[in-house]
């Protein structure tokens, strides 16, 4: 743990080349994104397709409260980010009323409306002719400049990898776990299902419209076909699927994985349509063969091999049995729910 | 104000789109009749056919009608296999949701395939009956756009007919309505949701040669369908076909005629206003029924 935060930290000072670096901002940049997409994914099972949406338009509003109301850049970041979280609420009000399906539709619709709005509008938006961001540094050297957004990012995912932890211990993430285990049984035992998935959607939209706020001051220009991708709200849910979503490093892990992949074949082979292909491939294997991710298959791989790990089914004996259940106690008639057999998730 | 002419001829467009919206909503409403699944892939599918009908006119010059005659088997029988080989294997618990990232990277693999064939060219149909059109009451139709839509309510009918007067539409309609008594009545649930998947595809490729026939084809086209197909089906109600048909043509005639005051990438917004309105005031959609209030 210490030894990857190091890593981490003196990365910049490693790196050969500003490409590297740019490389290790890309990587950072979709760590946020599928780490701020988990605390939906990955509390409550709802798997969004339309993150790409809610980073556009952090970017995109940051930009165009930068050069339309000449907000200094990290205040415009921040207000950016707040109006995406008021916007969350009525997508999220929409999408959440009913279960699964129709949330998957409504965030896909998201990326599609935001794409016709941001090229239509070209007159506010620029359209497709760009948006070109002003530099929040003017005076800076293009290294120092990406040596600094470097750490902006690491400490994004910090925070964003903190508020997740949190929400992993308390009640709240308790119940967001409900949700994901079993809505109907959740709601029954008077979890707040709605107002718990609206609140954990707002939190995920805030995070992921900081990230894509904050690679827009970055990058300095943006293009509507690039911002509001559905693309890039597939890689957050490769990423989170990859590492998994049940882990607090999971997505990280997965965009270390994927996204090193991503630049590795921008460079060498350039942008071609079997971009697609291969991320379509490895999210239809990710699905097919494990969709609890990498660290939850490595994990059974070495309780497997080295055969440590506990077995999915208790095994006891007839006579440890009577003595759990009590001497003299009447013997449970079969099919009750004292003879269920314990089967760990 | 435009002309009372202008507007009749956008109405007659709009029901000529509305056609070909209902055959396509009606084949991802039988998905999710039989699986409960939101194929995403149906329009890239759709575009797949639209560029086999352009590529085998290209390279034979057959039109490409015929093309319908093995492209329809071929998407039925990829849609039995897709149900059979990649869906069942998914874990039930969490069906609804992996099948969509399932059938998303189906489509990401179609577009990025077509993109390596193809390339990202714009890609038209040039047929002698291209330019063609008729009077209509003063409205001017090309051939083309009534071509499709007969082709598409031709499909629609059939696929009416084999519901409701098939021993097999019977089995498959029983199973949409409740997998596990139609199961106790003997019928082999899941050899008919393969068949229903297979429907469903064949849908897409009849919808896709319709389009092929007058519209510029590119790999990334899909997207533009899937969005207002998945807010119709939405609208109508999940799992219900005559409500997909109803919403495909209200809608499909709401955009014609909003393209009559505002440009087209705006008409086309109404799809989604109509998602949100939908969802927010009555979530289970216009006709669904008891299936569509749980997903």
């Amino acid at each position: 743990m210490a030894a990857v935060v190091a890593v981490a930290l003196s990365f910049p000072s490693m790196a050969p080349s500003p490409y590297e670096l740019t490389v290790g901002i890309a990587i950072v940049n979709y760590a946020v994104l599928s780490t701020s997409w988990n605390f939906v994914g990955g509390f409550t099972g709802y798997i969004s397709l339309g993150h790409g949406a809610f980073a556009g338009l952090g970017a995109y509003t940051t930009a165009l409260l930068v050069t339309k109301a000449d907000l200094p850049s990290f205040a415009a970041l921040f207000v950016s980010a707040a109006l995406v979280a008021v916007l969350a609420v009525p997508v999220g009000y929409a999408a959440l009323r009913v279960r699964g399906a129709s949330f998957v539709i409504v965030s896909i619709a998201l990326v599609l409306i935001m794409l016709l709005v941001f090229q239509s509008w070209s007159s506010f938006t620029g359209g497709s002719r760009g948006l070109v961001v002003p530099r929040p540094f003017p005076g800076m050297l293009r290294s120092e400049h990406h040596e600094v957004f470097y750490f902006l990012f690491l400490a994004l995912l910090a925070v964003a990898l903190l508020t997740w932890w949190i929400i992993d211990r308390s009640r709240f993430g308790m119940g967001l776990k409900a949700i994901r285990e079993d809505e109907d049984k959740a709601q029954s035992l008077g979890t707040p299902t709605y107002t718990y998935k609206l609140v954990v959607f707002v939190v995920s939209a805030t995070f992921t419209a900081l990230a894509g706020g904050l690679y827009g001051l970055w990058f300095g220009d943006l293009d509507p076909v690039f911002q509001f991708s559905i693309l890039s709200g597939a890689y957050m849910v490769l990423m989170a699927l990859l590492g998994g979503v049940r882990h607090l490093y999971g997505p990280l892990l997965g965009a270390v994985i994927v996204g090193y992949g991503l630049e590795y074949s921008k460079l060498e082979y350039g942008d071609t349509p079997l971009h697609l292909v291969f991320a379509g491939l490895l999210l239809g294997v990710v699905v097919m063969f494990m969709p609890d991710g990498v660290i939850p298959a490595a994990t059974g791989l070495i309780a497997r091999v080295f055969k440590t790990g506990e077995t999915s089914i208790r095994e006891v004996t007839a006579a440890e049995l009577r003595e759990e259940r009590g001497q003299g106690g009447a013997e449970p008639a079969p099919g009750s729910p004292g003879q269920k057999r314990e089967v760990k998730q | 104000m435009p002309s009372a002419s202008l507007v009749f001829q956008s109405i007659v467009l709009g029901v000529l789109l509305g056609g070909l919206y209902a055959l396509l909503a009606a084949g991802l409403t039988l998905y999710f009749g039989v699986m409960r699944v939101v194929m995403i892939a149906h329009s890239a599918f759709l575009i797949l056919a639209a560029y086999l009908a352009w590529y085998a006119h290209r390279e034979t010059g057959i039109d490409p009608l015929l093309t319908l005659l093995v492209t329809v088997p071929l998407f039925f029988a990829a849609g039995v296999a897709m149900q059979r080989l990649l869906l069942t294997r998914l874990r039930p618990a969490t069906l609804t949701m992996m099948s969509v990232l399932l059938t998303f990277s189906i489509a990401l693999v179609i577009e990025g395939l077509l993109g390596y064939a193809f390339s990202g060219t714009q890609r038209r149909i040039r047929l002698g009956y291209s330019s063609a059109s008729l009077e209509f009451f003063g409205a001017r139709i090309a051939v083309v756009k009534l071509i499709a839509f007969g082709m598409a309510a031709a499909a629609l009918l059939g696929l009416y007919l084999l519901m409701k007067h098939s021993r097999f539409g019977q089995a498959l309609r029983a199973t949409i309505q409740h997998r596990e008594a139609a199961a106790l009545l003997g019928i082999d649930t899941d050899r008919i949701a393969g068949y229903g998947f297979g429907l469903g595809l064949a849908t897409a490729a009849v919808g896709g040669t319709a389009l092929a026939l007058d519209t510029t084809i590119y790999p990334s086209l899909h997207w533009h369908w899937i969005g207002p197909l998945m807010a119709i089906i939405v609208v109508g109600g999940l799992g219900s076909v005559p409500g997909a048909a109803i919403a495909a043509m209200a809608l499909g005639m709401t955009q014609s005629l909003l393209q009559l005051e505002l440009s087209t990438t705006w008409a086309q917004t109404v799809f989604y206003v109509a998602l949100f309105a939908t969802l927010a005031v009555r979530p289970q959609g216009f006709f669904g029924g008891r299936l569509a209030q749980r997903f």
